[in-house]
């Protein structure tokens, strides 16, 4: 049980600003160009392909920055005229990585970041409020990483991933009038990635890289029941404080990527990447509660959500113009494909097919670089046809997203 | 690596042709009128029974009136014109009637001895007469049969002590000698809903196919009429099923009057099959566990079924009687009036073993005793009288349903629901044919009933609704009568018909927003 929420928990909070789960913030000069991949100029190419590290100018470099995305999903019910609004706050991913070659040939880094993290907060009472009243979730990336090169213009790079994650989940048990939490402050996940980098010309980098998929598991989720009376906590088998322990693995999803940077003058550069994700994973999602009979399976302490989604694809273009060896403009535009269809349209983790258009502006100062960068999101409106869950109408989104960077390639 | 840039380019490009176009909605729900189509909704009035008054857990109070069906159809038709809808409302919120026995308050869910139970609460006033009698728009009667829709003094203070007279009815009837009907084509409505019928073979399925007669405190029972080629009412015993012909003629006797003062437009709903609800579902057939027997299994083996069936065997009726299983849960015995009597026969194959007069009683007790199968129902008021004593019986054999028979009243037998099935359907087939003959919109309410009972029941954003008792939601404590989300999603098909027939655009009520069953 616990497994099941905590995923659809990071689920949830990912999809809310992507259409796949990764969200695409992870580096600012990256988003600011759709969120390529192919740039090995600082330490942030770590968190798109551990191999990039080899191609770094510098010997250490230091990266870290912050988002905000801001988003808003209205949902309309064309059978009861009703219509709502989500009140989401706004979500602040942040990163943080670190390279260094001890030797010429060899480079070891770290990368922190928050691939997921943001909160979908709907109305206490909207309609859906028995599939979700509030979700928030958190996730942090932790991932060393090691990369060689292999030929001057060809390396190979690794990395663990040790995930972390928390599930905030409140909904409502509309059969009792009451309320359940769940909650997993500690889920945890492994995984892990590697890649090639290319630059069989000093014009072409091209990245090629690959993320396990993590099956974060929570074991010791805890969901907190709340009724209007006592006597419904027995009748559940929860504890006197309404309580009951869950588990459940969310899977997150692997990806590939393939990127590539083009110089097409010294001082213009064009980059596209195809990211493929392998959300097929994530058929349903399983609750295993230890006493609640809520499910709905023949053991009743298992609630099985069928989820089905689907494989899905981004497609990204990005450039950069250098106005001079100081400053940087960007730009670049992304189609993001919803990884499931009307049919299994879930307000928990609300997605859309979504084109972004992002840009942003480079400073490059000695060692330091500070870059800017935002992007506005613009969700397809689609129709809602959920059987399973009786939850029918059209829901669309609007989204923004601004970046503050920095880096410090000291040597 | 060329294609993939190519195609990126050219999607990338493509966005930005195509971005825009799609981020909004078409329209938007603010945007959307609500229209009344063909239909005119300024007066709208609805007949019926007890699911039409809001009946439910029992009895008619009033948070459950505010909650009835009709009233949830009245609200949305006043977005499209539609005008005020008044309610006979029960003034208090316990219902039952003081002083008028069989009219006790609400059931309540309450914690007795550990467990959940359903407890009925005393009746909270004696019965009131409403003010401008005649003027309410829920006519909905609980208790009312097709036929007393037309029955004149129905709403007969006097008539109550003689059973012909309602006292729902009573309290909102404009005279004494008037009828539901008579009432209803007063008001000149331009609109009505009309879902009857149910109680011509409800109030047989609840009593086990029986009627009773209570003298000097003593209740008797005895097998209630399944009325074909009878018309004449007056002969009918409470409990007996009306003839098809009589809710047939009922209900066109209706549609024709309404028709005469010019109401045409409305929507009629058929029967559910009674047998969909949890009054008839929720205690199995085979509630005798070896863990429960205990040790008395072997001993009901060796004293009592072994001896039993040995005896049935010999007169070709075996089958009426198996040994306890030790593994597996046993059935009920019960008394099935369908049976052929072998009570004499098997008073004498037991006398020799017995002597006479406990032979001539076990005869009595079990000669038309058998086991309940799965095509049995044995009713929700019956779970109580399982493993009671049977009075007057001898022990040991005075334990109900597993020394001694549950009664005909206990159970409605594979027999007697068939009864049910045939009339429910020939009851169908009239009110659809109605429905087209006078063009009005059609709720298949039966099909929705069967939907909910099963496995997968109803689901309503997120919410799952299904016929199990107490916690499937739809129904309350009665087992029979809906919670208000059960009659949010009555209310939401009634809609959808009205909304195809008459080309409407009433909006769905949120079923999941009204109350379900209260929890101590």
């Amino acid at each position: 049980m616990k497994k099941i929420l905590v995923s659809t928990a990071l689920l949830a909070g990912v999809l809310s600003y992507a259409g796949g789960f990764r969200v695409s913030l992870q580096g600012v000069k990256q988003l600011a160009m759709a969120h390529t991949s192919a740039h090995a100029e600082d330490a942030s190419v770590t968190f798109f392909n551990p191999a990039g590290m080899s191609f770094i100018p510098s010997k250490l470099s230091i990266v870290a920055g912050g988002f905000g995305a801001s988003n808003k999903v209205t949902f309309q019910n064309l059978n009861t005229l009703q219509s709502t609004e989500t009140d989401n706050p706004l979500g602040t991913p942040i990163y943080a990585a670190i390279t260094y070659k001890p030797l010429e040939n060899l480079s070891v880094g770290f990368s922190f970041s928050t691939p997921f993290g943001s909160t979908i907060q709907w109305p206490e009472n909207w309609e859906g409020k028995e599939m979700v009243q509030k979700m928030e979730l958190k996730s942090y990336y932790f991932q060393p990483m090691v990369s060689v090169k292999l030929a001057p213009w060809l390396s190979f790079g690794a990395s663990y991933i040790y995930a972390r994650g928390k599930v905030d989940w409140d909904k409502a048990v509309t059969q009792f009038d009451g309320q359940v939490n769940i909650n997993d402050e500690k889920a945890t996940g492994h995984g892990y990635g590697f890649g090639f980098y290319f630059r069989p010309d000093p014009k072409l980098d091209v990245s090629v890289a690959y993320r396990s998929p993590v099956d974060m598991k929570a074991k010791n989720g805890t969901a907190t029941f709340k009724f209007p009376s006592q006597s419904v906590y027995s009748q559940l088998k929860l504890n006197a404080a309404g309580q009951d322990a869950f588990s459940a693995t969310l899977p997150l999803v692997e990806e590939y990527t393939i990127g590539l940077t083009y110089k097409v003058t010294p001082k213009w550069q064009v980059s596209a990447d195809f990211n493929y994700h392998g959300w097929e994973r994530y058929s349903r999602l399983t609750l295993d509660f230890a006493n609640a009979p809520i499910g709905n399976q023949a053991d009743p302490t298992i609630l099985v959500n069928p989820k089905n989604f689907k494989n899905s694809k981004t497609f990204r273009l990005g450039t950069q113009y250098a106005f001079s060896n100081m400053i940087y403009g960007r730009l670049g535009a992304y189609y993001d494909e919803s990884p499931y269809t009307n049919e299994n349209f879930i307000p928990e983790t609300p997605s859309f097919d979504t084109y972004v258009i992002t840009g942003g502006v480079g400073f490059k100062l000695k060692q330091f670089g500070i870059d800017i960068a935002g992007g506005y999101a613009m969700p397809q409106y689609r129709n809602v046809n959920n059987a399973n869950l009786g939850f029918y109408g059209q829901a669309k989104a609007r989204a923004f997203y601004f970046g503050l960077g920095l880096s410090y390639n000291p040597f | 690596m060329k294609k993939i840039i190519i195609s990126t380019i050219a999607v990338s490009a493509l966005l930005f042709t195509v971005t825009s176009c799609n981020t909004d909605f078409d329209t938007d729900v603010k945007d959307i009128p609500v229209t009344k189509g063909d239909a005119d909704f300024s007066k709208y009035i609805s007949l019926g029974n007890s699911l039409t008054s809001g009946y439910r857990d029992n009895a008619l109070y009033s948070s459950g009136q505010n909650e009835s069906y009709p009233s949830m159809i009245a609200t949305q038709m006043k977005l499209a014109g539609g005008g005020e809808f008044k309610q006979p409302l029960m003034p208090n919120d316990v219902g039952g009637f003081i002083g008028l026995p069989g009219f006790s308050g609400k059931l309540t869910l309450q914690v007795v001895g550990g467990a959940l139970s359903p407890v009925p609460s005393a009746p909270a006033a004696a019965l009131d007469i409403l003010p401008n009698g005649g003027s309410y728009q829920n006519m909905g009667v609980p208790g009312a049969k097709s036929y007393h829709l037309v029955a004149p003094g129905y709403g007969s203070q006097a008539g109550l002590s003689t059973g012909t007279a309602n006292p729902y009815f009573v309290r909102f009837a404009s005279s004494a000698t008037t009828s539901v009907l008579a009432d209803a084509m007063a008001q000149k409505a331009t609109f009505f809903s009309l879902w009857i019928g149910n109680n011509d073979v409800l109030s047989y399925a609840t009593n086990g196919g029986t009627n009773s007669q209570t003298v000097g405190g003593v209740t008797t029972y005895t097998p209630a009429t399944v009325q074909t080629g009878n018309t004449n009412v007056a002969n009918y015993k409470s409990n007996d099923i009306s003839d098809p012909a009589v809710v047939a003629g009922s209900i066109k006797a209706v549609l024709d009057g309404l028709k005469s003062v010019g109401t045409t437009k409305g929507v009629i709903a058929n029967i559910p099959y009674v047998t969909s609800v949890p009054y008839f579902t929720t205690v199995p057939y085979n509630p005798l566990t070896p863990a429960a027997l205990g040790a008395n299994l072997a001993t009901l083996n060796t004293n009592l079924y072994g001896p039993l069936k040995q005896a049935l065997t010999a007169f070709g009726a075996g089958d009426r009687i198996n040994l306890l299983s030790t593994t597996a849960p046993n059935p009920v015995l019960i008394k099935d009036v369908a049976l052929q009597d072998l009570s004499v026969q098997l008073t004498a194959a037991l006398t020799p073993s017995l002597g006479l007069p406990t032979a001539t009683v076990f005869g009595q007790i079990f000669g038309q005793a058998r086991q309940a199968t799965s095509e049995d129902y044995i009713l929700l008021s019956t779970s109580s009288v399982i493993n009671s004593t049977a009075p007057g019986a001898p022990a040991p054999v005075n334990i109900y349903g597993i020394s001694y028979p549950l009664q005909n009243q206990h159970v409605l037998t594979k027999t007697e629901a068939a009864y049910v099935k045939t009339a429910t359907d020939a009851y169908n087939a009239s009110i659809k044919s109605l429905a087209d003959s006078y063009g009005l919109a059609f709720v298949d309410a039966n099909k929705k009933m069967v939907e909910l009972n099963s496995q997968s029941g109803i689901v309503f954003d997120g919410v799952r609704y299904t016929a199990k008792f107490v916690t499937g939601g739809a129904f309350s404590l009665d087992g029979v009568h809906l919670t208000g989300r059960g009659y949010g999603i009555v209310a939401n098909e009634f809609i959808k018909s009205i909304n195809a027939k008459y080309r409407s655009t009433l909006p769905l009520v949120e079923a999941n927003k009204y109350s379900g069953v209260k929890f101590p």
